[in-house]
């Protein structure tokens, strides 16, 4: 008994060692980001480095509000994030219902047309996007951003296979109830697919906030850019004014951060799901 | 709600219904099929599968400044075949792959591995990981590179105090695309841990009991049962990552700038593909680029999906 | 349970605000019911920010219906931005314009002509430096009212010098001295450098070509002149700062900017041009002196324009607004906020008063012996090509004839295009 014990303890204790050490080198960058957002230009520049500012100086987030409109990149980039995840949540799920539940003429053939975009990478979408929406006279809109975005190959083929794993009797049930395939998928099956429809959301909520090209692409002008673009423009301006810098990329973290702290459990088994299927 | 009627009721009728009937639910269901996919399919036909034959169309073209185009044939496949910088993304892309894919999904299964034991705070350290993962990359490249910084960077700083010089981590063209690598590598444990760790928790505790009764070590178990079973996720992962790596461009785009000279051997294939076409605006050869980069990723893929007959196990 | 429900409920009233604010920043750009007019002004400045809106101001105090919107973007994305737009017809209404790309955007048709319109309401072009209008001048119409002008100066600090015992720059010095004294005041322990050697080319080694007697683009406009004997030396010069330690390496200026590491102490002189007066007059350590001379004086001169997109869908405000930006009253602001030079003629001197404790009259010096910036269809492309190869031969991976040799070929292509 007292031998287990010791060799419990002492391989717990390696694996809380590795654990800790790869903790502290994931969190150590955030933890200097927003030490240096802090301190003065002077500060951050001396040799050896000043770890903690002699006085905090949140003067550097008003310069970053003052400069560029960063209050419109957060209210742009929720906006965006939010109907491109609720409209693929709808639009997706609407058509991996039919396409699991329903059998029609070309299903199959439908179906692997989306798949094809799946195995192409974004960059052949690029141009030819961009060229529509110079034609309908988008570009510096948020509908530039959103519109392309609500629909996708991925969130259909993940909500397929959640719609092909419910029981067909529920649906047989329905149906002699008389529900049409509307109301089946509205109220019977969407409200099972809970955990696809969480997983999808998260996945898209975070790649939506995260993108960068094509938001740099099609909104150029401070009025309709996203953080991300923010952030890079802040860099244009800024060049190596860190303490700038830092309290811009801390700011453009923070929503997504708030967010997370929240829904920590939500995010994970999200992303986990995703793996799984 | 209606109980479930029996298997047998809801078979019985069927013998009876009356053909008509049958086609018009039949019917309808088309037209239900019809119109919920409507909306996807048209968008997915809109802003993706037409622009595929777009771009193929456009790597055969010219652009000028403002926007006009005219038909060169294979003009832009040939300059591919002379083009020095194109080469050079290629070996980047190519390096930056080799190590960032096989070095993190190894990083991840030991993260995910050694959370999957019996030890308290776990989801704080779930958490921790995961953090670089919600972060957005213009951040973090922003973060690192400062980090980074030869001068007054904190890393430079920490080596000094070992009696290490340093080197200029994002400037220096020999060692700048490893540096990238790292932050690479760094932001992207957190994702392909949660998947991995998701993917233990599904492996049966009925294998593990089995070894322990026969006295294996942690090692031959991690090896003989836990690799094996965990393979299907490590093939889905390697593709996602591979893909994914192919494409990398937000962190060198934030990391590495115009006049830098470690542009040369950081750049990737997506970086020169969105320098030719919105900043030197020859967007005819940057759909080439597209069109080439498209082919080599299907090519390697289809290696994967063959390979994997041979490593994945499928119970 | 709750907790979802609310998130749900959040979802549905941001969507529907969203949408409302989508079809908000459509009316943006459009006009609005009263008889107001909206236009946007596109700069990369962020400098000269609180000038433009004191100027705007100015500017609705006449036009109360014309409202103008600011659309700052960095200078390194300012020009692909342009482009894209352009090709999208979606231009600021008035934006800045260089002398680099003014040739390709007037023949690419995206800005308007001006000298119709000026003739028309008797806006006299006489009021800025003939240089100034021909250096916007293309196919014999003008495109570009005249915003400012500058040239280079030598910036230094003072407080370096002192605690070295040096004597501050004057207009004695010469390249030798330049070295000279950048030697003295390169102190390694400190981590201070005498003097950033940039990689640029107004305010850098163009003004370094031009004072050894070379010239960068020739005279029949066909090729350039970075592979003469005077060039090659002259670029060797700029260089061999970098080579002896008296400069920040390439790399580290690429890492930290060097108006960063001037202002903060850590390099004592570097060229710059007057647009930093809004940043520097605030620091007491800094003064600025004329460019030393080679075998002779000579520094970059170039001004900025104000030019209307050729998509605006209002003409008339764009008129306008560009009219008063060219005024006397606007020129008024820019000089009195040392913010840049005016190119309206006489209002210098209120700029070089502005800021009594900067000896500005350097800059003012520098147009006598000036060198306009070469411009011509493709400079946006030769000057590229510049930052690609040249930028090699300053972190010496190539040696400068090699690196001069590719540039003046591909250079050349350009020019023949």
């Amino acid at each position: 008994m007292e031998r287990t014990k010791q060799l419990v303890t002492s391989k717990t204790f390696l694996i809380h060692f590795i654990l800790i050490v790869g903790s502290v080198a994931m969190v150590l960058p955030f933890l200097w980001m927003i030490l240096t957002s802090l301190k003065t230009y002077a500060e951050s520049i001396h040799v050896p480095p000043v770890f903690i500012p002699k006085d905090f100086q949140w003067g550097n987030y008003k310069e970053v509000f003052g400069l560029l409109p960063f209050f419109k990149f957060m209210y742009n980039t929720i906006i965006i994030t939010e109907l491109r995840t609720v409209g693929q949540l709808f639009l997706c799920s609407l058509a991996a219902y039919a396409f699991a539940r329903i059998e029609f003429p070309g299903r199959n053939f439908l179906f692997l047309l989306a798949l094809t975009v799946l195995m192409v990478p974004g960059q052949v979408f690029l141009l030819p996007q961009y060229m529509i929406m110079v034609k309908l006279g988008w570009l510096n809109s948020l509908q530039a951003v959103i519109v392309p975005g609500l629909f996708s190959a991925f969130g259909t083929f993940l909500l397929r296979q959640f719609f092909m794993g419910l029981p067909k009797e529920l649906e047989e049930a329905a149906r002699l109830d008389g529900c049409n395939h509307f109301q089946i998928y509205w109220r019977i099956m969407l409200p099972l697919a809970k955990p696809g429809l969480i997983a999808l959301g998260i996945f898209t909520t975070l790649w939506s906030w995260n993108e960068l090209m094509w938001p740099m692409i099609v909104n150029s002008s401070p009025e309709s850019m996203t953080l991300s673009v923010g952030l890079s423009s802040l860099q244009g301006q800024y060049l190596t004014n860190y303490p700038i810098l830092m309290a811009g990329s801390f700011l453009a973290i923070l929503p997504m951060l708030i967010l997370f702290i929240f829904l920590q459990k939500q995010f994970i088994e999200g992303i986990a799901v995703t793996g799984g299927k | 709600m209606k109980e479930i009627p029996l298997q047998a009721e809801v078979k019985a009728p069927k013998k009876f219904k009356v053909s008509s009937l049958t086609k018009t639910r039949k019917r309808s269901d088309y037209l239900w099929a019809y119109l919920m996919i409507a909306p996807t399919m048209l968008g997915l036909i809109i802003f993706y599968l037409w622009p595929i034959i777009q771009t193929f169309y456009f790597s055969f073209t010219e652009w000028g400044a403002f926007g006009q185009y005219e038909w060169t044939g294979l003009d832009n496949y040939k300059r591919m075949l002379e083009d020095t910088n194109l080469l050079k993304s290629f070996k980047n892309t190519g390096i930056y792959i080799i190590f960032t894919v096989p070095i993190g999904i190894f990083l991840s299964i030991l993260v995910a591995v050694l959370l999957n034991q019996k030890i308290k705070g776990k989801s704080v350290y779930r958490t921790l990981y995961f953090l670089p993962v919600i972060t957005m990359p213009a951040a973090i490249a922003m973060v690192w590179k400062w980090l980074y910084n030869s001068d007054y960077g904190l890393l430079n700083y920490l080596l000094s105090l070992i009696g290490i010089k340093g080197p200029q981590w994002v400037s220096d063209p020999k060692i700048a695309l490893y540096s990238i690598i790292v932050v690479a590598i760094w932001s992207g444990i957190g994702y392909n841990m949660v998947i991995f760790l998701s993917g233990l928790q599904g492996i049966p505790k009925m294998y593990y009991e089995a070894a322990e009764i026969d006295g294996a070590g942690p090692i031959r178990v991690f090896f003989k049962i836990t690799l094996p079973l965990l393979s299907p996720v490590i093939f889905f992962v390697s593709i996602m990552s591979l893909i994914g790596a192919f494409q990398v461009f937000d962190l060198i785009f934030m990391m590495i700038g115009k006049s830098s000279t470690a542009l040369e051997s950081t750049q990737s294939i997506v970086y020169l593909f969105y320098q030719y076409a919105f900043v030197l605006n020859d967007k005819g050869y940057a759909a080439a680029i597209a069109v080439l980069l498209l082919i080599v990723i299907l090519i390697i893929t289809v290696i994967q999906m063959v390979l994997q007959k041979k490593w994945v196990h499928y119970d | 349970m709750m907790k979802k429900w609310l998130i749900m409920l959040l979802t549905v009233v941001l969507g529907l605000l969203g949408l409302a604010g989508c079809s908000d920043s459509d009316k943006a750009s459009g006009d609005a019911k009263d008889g107001k007019v909206e236009i946007t002004y596109g700069f990369w400045d962020k400098k000269q920010v609180s000038a433009i809106e004191e100027i705007i101001k100015l500017f609705n105090e006449k036009y109360p219906n014309i409202k103008v919107k600011t659309e700052l973007t960095p200078y390194g994305q300012y020009f692909q931005k342009l482009e894209t737009a352009a090709t999208g017809g979606a231009l600021p209404d008035v934006l800045w314009m260089n002398g680099a790309h003014v040739v390709q955007y007037a023949e690419g048709k995206v800005i308007l002509p001006l000298s119709d319109m000026a003739k028309k309401d008797n806006y006299s072009l006489d009021n800025y430096s003939k240089s100034l209008i021909d250096l916007y001048t293309v196919d014999g119409k003008v495109y570009g009212i005249p915003k400012d002008y500058d040239t280079t100066g030598l910036w230094y600090n003072k407080k370096i010098f002192d605690d070295a015992g040096v004597p501050y720059p004057d207009d004695t010095w010469d390249w030798n001295k330049l070295k000279e004294v950048a030697k003295q005041l390169t102190n390694k322990e400190k981590g201070i450098w005498g003097y950033a050697a940039l990689m640029g080319n107004q305010g850098g080694y163009y003004d370094f070509i031009w004072q050894n007697g070379g010239h960068i683009i020739s005279k029949d406009g066909k090729s350039v002149g970075f592979d003469q004997p005077e060039a090659i030396e002259a670029l060797k010069y700029n260089i061999s700062f970098i080579k002896e330690g008296l400069s920040p390496t390439q790399a580290q200026m690429t890492e930290t900017a060097a108006s960063e590491l001037f202002s903060s102490g850590k390099v004592a002189m570097m060229f710059d041009g007057p647009w930093m007066v809004p940043e520097y007059k605030n620091n007491p350590d800094l003064n600025v002196a004329v460019v030393p001379k080679g075998k002779k004086r000579a520094v970059a001169i170039h001004g900025l324009s104000n030019v209307i997109a050729a998509n605006t869908k209002h003409k008339d405000a764009a008129w306008k607004f560009v009219q008063f930006l060219g005024s006397k009253e606007a020129a008024d602001v820019y000089a009195k906020t040392g913010t840049v030079i005016p190119a309206y003629n006489g209002t210098q001197d209120a700029w070089k008063e502005a800021v009594p404790d900067l000896n500005l009259q350097a800059f003012i010096d520098g147009a006598e012996y000036s060198v306009p910036l070469p411009s011509v269809k493709n400079t946006g492309e030769i000057w590229q090509y510049e930052t690609d190869i040249l930028k090699k031969a300053w972190s010496e991976e190539v040696s400068v004839e090699d690196a001069v040799k590719e540039l003046t070929k591909k250079a050349n292509e350009s020019l023949s295009k």
